[in-house]
């Protein structure tokens, strides 16, 4: 493993007109500040070092004067930021989709929300916000006033080509969504069709779009776990969980090991239910209903575990900043342990089906195959990328909670189509209940929370979790009120959804549901 | 050697299945087994409230009010806001605001979803 | 000629329309109770005893609902097709041998085989115009769906059909029902096996759901129908339902014909009649539930490559078993 020095150095060496290394309070996190331009020449200089290196998110702060652009780097299992400032006179910076594809609706949502310009960008336009937004309100700089909007609207004369079924040439446009039985949460994907051959797909996301890390700067400390919990209800732990790690970082504090310890009981039983409701709606979507309704069924243990332990089956608001809020009673292990077991014997079932079946082979085999370039270029995450043989789980690379001192397998396949993606989720099932009987019997006794105080001193802070579709990445950045400054979330769908432009094109009408699906698109986390 | 060709385990799943139990829960002929930390309806004692408005202030989804109650500052509770987070119930320093495991609150009547606080006679909220 | 009374108690009544319809309400409930049993839930519980109820409560909540017809279709053609698909299919039923003999008395002819299929593939036709009236571009993909599924799968299914013909040597439907002292199921059964998997394609039902993939085309050719219309539409696909599974009965399970008891022959025959379709109804939805649903390009090729070719082959072993069965029995 490469250490931080390192990079430290081998960035010093070839770039020279760094200017300044601001210490993070984080051990092990890089962050460098060049001048606007030199951005590009860093982020080569990170990717001739690692090739596996890729944008995990690219964050805006406006400080006033300057609009300050945040590229944070994930490479050798690490994040190394490289900030760059932007006067707010003349907002323009280069682009670097051409480096990293994967980069453009990062820069795209930055451009959106905060009036950037990057040349060069492929495809400019809106992302989160709607059509008919004000062009001149920004919203997430400190000086928007967001009020009376409906008076503001623009007047857009067209909506975008291609209404239902227009022909151009020979390409038939299909628009999916955003309401549409194979969706579960509206977002639009138009499709340019050639017979019954995808020629191209233009996603357009923002449909559920709350306006959450504008609403954060508005509430304290305490009241904003409570608002990230409820940007997503199948990995509400693990927003929780993200956020309240980012601030203990600032604050210098950590949660008692007991705490720890359930903190990963939590996201495992999290992790459990979303994989199974997953593979449920894989059968869906492929007409397999009798695998939905088993596994839902199943999945009913997970969640009653979850509603006997935190006291709700899906918004469990049991983390909190400084621990989890409630405690877990020696008498109810035996139960839960039970339920583990049951669990474990049906999953050896699922495995069996899905090794064997030949329909649901016929249908997911081969089926929106990426490969690993294509994973490294668009900088997925999840199990989209080990499903791809992109070895990355943040678990491993960088241990948070009580992964550290527990063992656990993690899961990679080589094939990268929509059967090594599910097969990916189901394997990680196991790997949860291991990981879950290990946490129970292991369990150490101690205080499960620390009282800390309401005010955050000055600082910013960076941690990721590993959701269950993937990496998830939290910013935050206080100024010393009750307030925090600015809190930033890259969710994992967001990263992934590139991708599924790339692995439906050239492909069949008929597989687009199928190969979207094992993608696990939460449309909530993305658009927040 | 001899590649094994495995049959689907479902071919005998589907039938075993027919035999067995349906999963559904007859719920609301069959009442249900309430797991014992859910977090349901709020009980207030209005006896150990110091009207501190801490309730108040620290509520994510700002349902709690504070009203004026012969001559005091009471918490009134609006369950239609309300996410049931119980940070209301950390943070009172009194712990006047109890939990209890009543969930079945819907209603066509806004005002059975507030929760007044009121003196002497009934001891709280309205079951 | 005066009117029969008997003619049209049994056209009307039983074993006529309002049997057929009875029967398919019921197989309808065994369907959907056998399948939520196969998924361990409950199925249809509270309308009646045991939900036996559902289908016509289903049936009569839609005729209740406003008909609407979108603008842009083709208002004589979408408002015809879903009355004249159902017709068709309860119109082919008249010539199935029910109670030993069918509906109209002396309506069976030598090659009412070949006219009941014709009849079912101009009801399926109807369908697709159905689909294709509707301008919808849900409803066309749909549509086109279903005509390319059924005339695939309407040639080996009637080469199939030929097989019991053969060893019947005959072409009417009565006959091949009546000359089973063994069941043709015993004496084909590949061709059996063929033959409810080319009727589970014709009823368009899994793994061959194509058409009614709601999570690629909405509704498929339904999607724009509501109310009396989409009662019908419906009425008219659980019917195509029984009649499959009624051909299945009459050409490979010895028809109505069954042991008599008491010498009630219209009683008995009715009552195996019955039982045996239900058990073919039971098992087409097993077949549903044990196979995932294909691509439209995955069921031709099972149809182009797997099926026809199979199925000349098993016309063909039919001819052998046919002369072999005349040989000994002479």
């Amino acid at each position: 493993m490469t250490s931080v020095e390192e990079i430290l150095t081998t960035l010093g060496n070839k770039l020279g007109e760094k200017m300044l290394q601001t210490p993070t309070p984080q051990l092990g996190k890089v962050s460098v500040r060049v001048n606007a331009g030199i951005h590009r020449d860093a982020l080569k200089i990170l990717l001739d070092k690692d090739e596996s290196a890729g944008i995990s998110a690219i964050t805006g702060v406006d400080l006033g004067e300057t609009i300050e652009v945040m590229y944070h780097v994930r490479t050798h299992g690490i994040i190394v930021t490289i900030r760059t400032q932007v006067p707010k006179k003349d907002p323009r910076i280069k682009t670097i989709t051409d480096i990293l594809p994967g980069a453009n609706f990062h820069e795209k949502e930055v451009a959106d929300l905060f009036g950037l310009t990057f040349e060069g960008h492929p495809d400019p336009g809106r992302l989160v916000l709607p059509e008919d937004w004000p062009k001149d309100l920004f919203p997430l700089r400190k000086d928007a006033e967001i009020t009376n909007i409906e008076n503001k609207k623009e007047n857009i004369t067209a909506l975008d080509e291609g209404n239902q079924s227009s022909d151009e040439g020979v390409l038939t446009t299909v628009i999916m969504g955003p309401q549409h039985p194979a969706l579960i949460e509206p977002e639009k994907f138009s499709l340019k069709v050639d017979g019954e051959i995808v020629k191209e797909v233009k996603p357009r996301i923002g449909y559920v779009h709350r306006g959450i890390e504008k609403a954060a700067e508005k509430r304290t400390y305490l009241q904003d776990v409570y608002l990230v919990e409820r940007i997503c209800g199948i990995c509400n732990a693990c927003h929780a969980a993200c956020f309240c790690q980012a601030v203990e970082a600032i604050m210098g504090t950590e949660a008692p090991v007991r705490a720890k310890y359930l903190r990963t009981i939590v996201l495992e039983l999290n992790r459990i239910q979303s994989h199974m409701l997953l593979l449920g709606h894989a059968g869906l979507e492929i007409g397999y209903e009798p695998l939905f309704q088993y596994m839902w069924r199943d999945r009913e243990i997970a969640m009653d575990t979850m509603e006997s332990l935190t006291g709700n089956r899906v918004i469990a608001s049991f983390v909190t900043i400084g621990g989890v809020r409630r405690d877990l009673k020696e008498e109810r292990i035996p139960k839960i342990k039970a339920g583990l077991a049951t669990l474990k014997r049906r999953m050896i079932f699922y495995k069996n089906l899905l090794e064997s079946d030949p329909t649901l082979k016929m249908r997911t085999k081969g089926v929106g195959v990426l490969e690993r370039q294509d994973a490294l270029k668009l900088c997925v995450v999840g199990p989209v990328a080990r499903g791809s043989d992109v070895k990355m789980d943040v678990r491993k690379d960088e241990p948070y909670a009580a992964y550290d001192k527990i063992p656990f397998k993690m899961i990679s396949y080589t094939e990268g189509d929509s059967w090594a993606r599910l097969m990916v989720r189901l394997d990680e099932i196991n790997e949860s209940i291991d990981i879950l009987n290990f946490a129970l019997d292991n369990l150490p006794t101690g205080p499960y929370r620390v009282r800390v105080p309401r005010i955050v001193p000055a600082g910013e802070a960076i941690s990721r979790v590993e959701a269950p579709r993937g990496e998830l990445f939290y910013y935050v950045k206080s100024n010393g009120t009750a307030y925090p400054e600015r809190v930033k979330m890259r969710t994992p769908t967001f990263a992934n959804i590139l991708s599924f432009a790339h692995i439906a094109e050239g492909g069949n009408i008929a597989d687009v549901p199928a190969s979207f699906v094992s993608l696990d698109p939460c449309f909530s986390c993305t658009d927040r | 050697m001899t590649k094994k060709i495995k049959l689907s385990p479902m071919l005998k799943e589907v039938v075993s299945q027919i035999f067995r139990v349906p999963a559904t829960q007859k719920y609301p002929t069959v009442r249900p087994k309430v797991p014992e930390g859910l977090r349901g309806k709020q009980i207030f004692d209005i006896n150990l409230c110091i009207s501190c408005g801490l309730c108040a202030s620290d509520c994510p989804a700002k349902a709690i009010e504070m009203v004026n109650v012969e001559g005091k500052k009471r918490p009134l509770f609006h369950l239609d806001r309300c996410v049931f987070c119980y940070q209301c119930a950390e943070s009172c320093p009194r712990n006047a605001i109890k939990d209890s495991t009543f969930f079945e609150l819907a209603s066509t009547n806004k005002y059975d979803l507030v929760i007044k606080p009121e003196i002497d006679h009934e001891k709280g909220s309205k079951e | 000629m005066s009117l029969d009374f008997t003619l049209v108690f049994r056209a009307l009544v039983f074993p006529g329309f309002s049997f057929i319809v009875l029967l398919t309400f019921l197989c309808d409930w065994i369907e959907r109770k056998i399948e939520a049993r196969m998924q361990n839930r409950m199925g249809p519980t509270y309308t009646g005893p045991a939900g036996i109820l559902q289908p016509f409560a289903d049936f009569v909540k839609l005729l209740a609902k406003e008909d609407m017809v979108p603008r842009n279709t083709r208002s004589v053609v979408f408002k015809l097709t879903p009355v004249l698909s159902f017709s068709m299919f309860v119109f082919a039923m008249f010539f199935l041998p029910i109670d030993g003999s069918n509906v109209i008395l002396n309506s069976s002819f030598q090659g009412d085989l070949i006219f009941v299929l014709a009849l079912v593939s101009v009801a399926n036709f109807f369908l697709f115009l159905s689909g294709w009236s509707s301008s919808n571009p849900y409803s066309e993909i749909g549509a086109t769906r279903v005509l390319t599924q059924f005339l695939g799968y309407d040639i080996p299914l009637s080469i199939l059909a030929f097989g019991p013909a053969l060893l019947a040597s005959g072409l009417s439907i009565s006959t091949i029902a009546a000359s089973q002292r063994i069941p043709f199921a015993l004496l084909l059964p590949w061709a059996f096996v063929l033959f409810i998997i080319a009727v589970q394609a014709e009823l368009e039902k899994d793994p061959f759901d194509v058409p009614h993939a709601e999570t690629e085309i909405v509704g498929g050719y339904e999607t724009e129908y509501s109310g009396r219309r989409l009662a019908f539409l419906k009425l008219a696909k659980d019917v195509q339902i029984v009649l499959g599974a009624v051909l299945v009965v009459e050409l490979f399970l010895a028809g109505p014909y069954g042991p008599v008891f008491l010498d009630i022959p219209e009683f008995w025959y009715t009552l195996w009649f019955i039982l045996k379709v239900l058990l073919v109804v039971v098992i087409t939805e097993y077949l549903t539930c044990i196979f995932a649903r294909l691509r439209i390009d995955q069921v031709l090729v099972v149809n182009w490559r797997v099926l026809m070719p199979l199925s000349i082959l098993s016309l063909a072993t039919a001819v052998g078993v046919a002369f072999w069965l005349n040989l000994g029995v002479g």
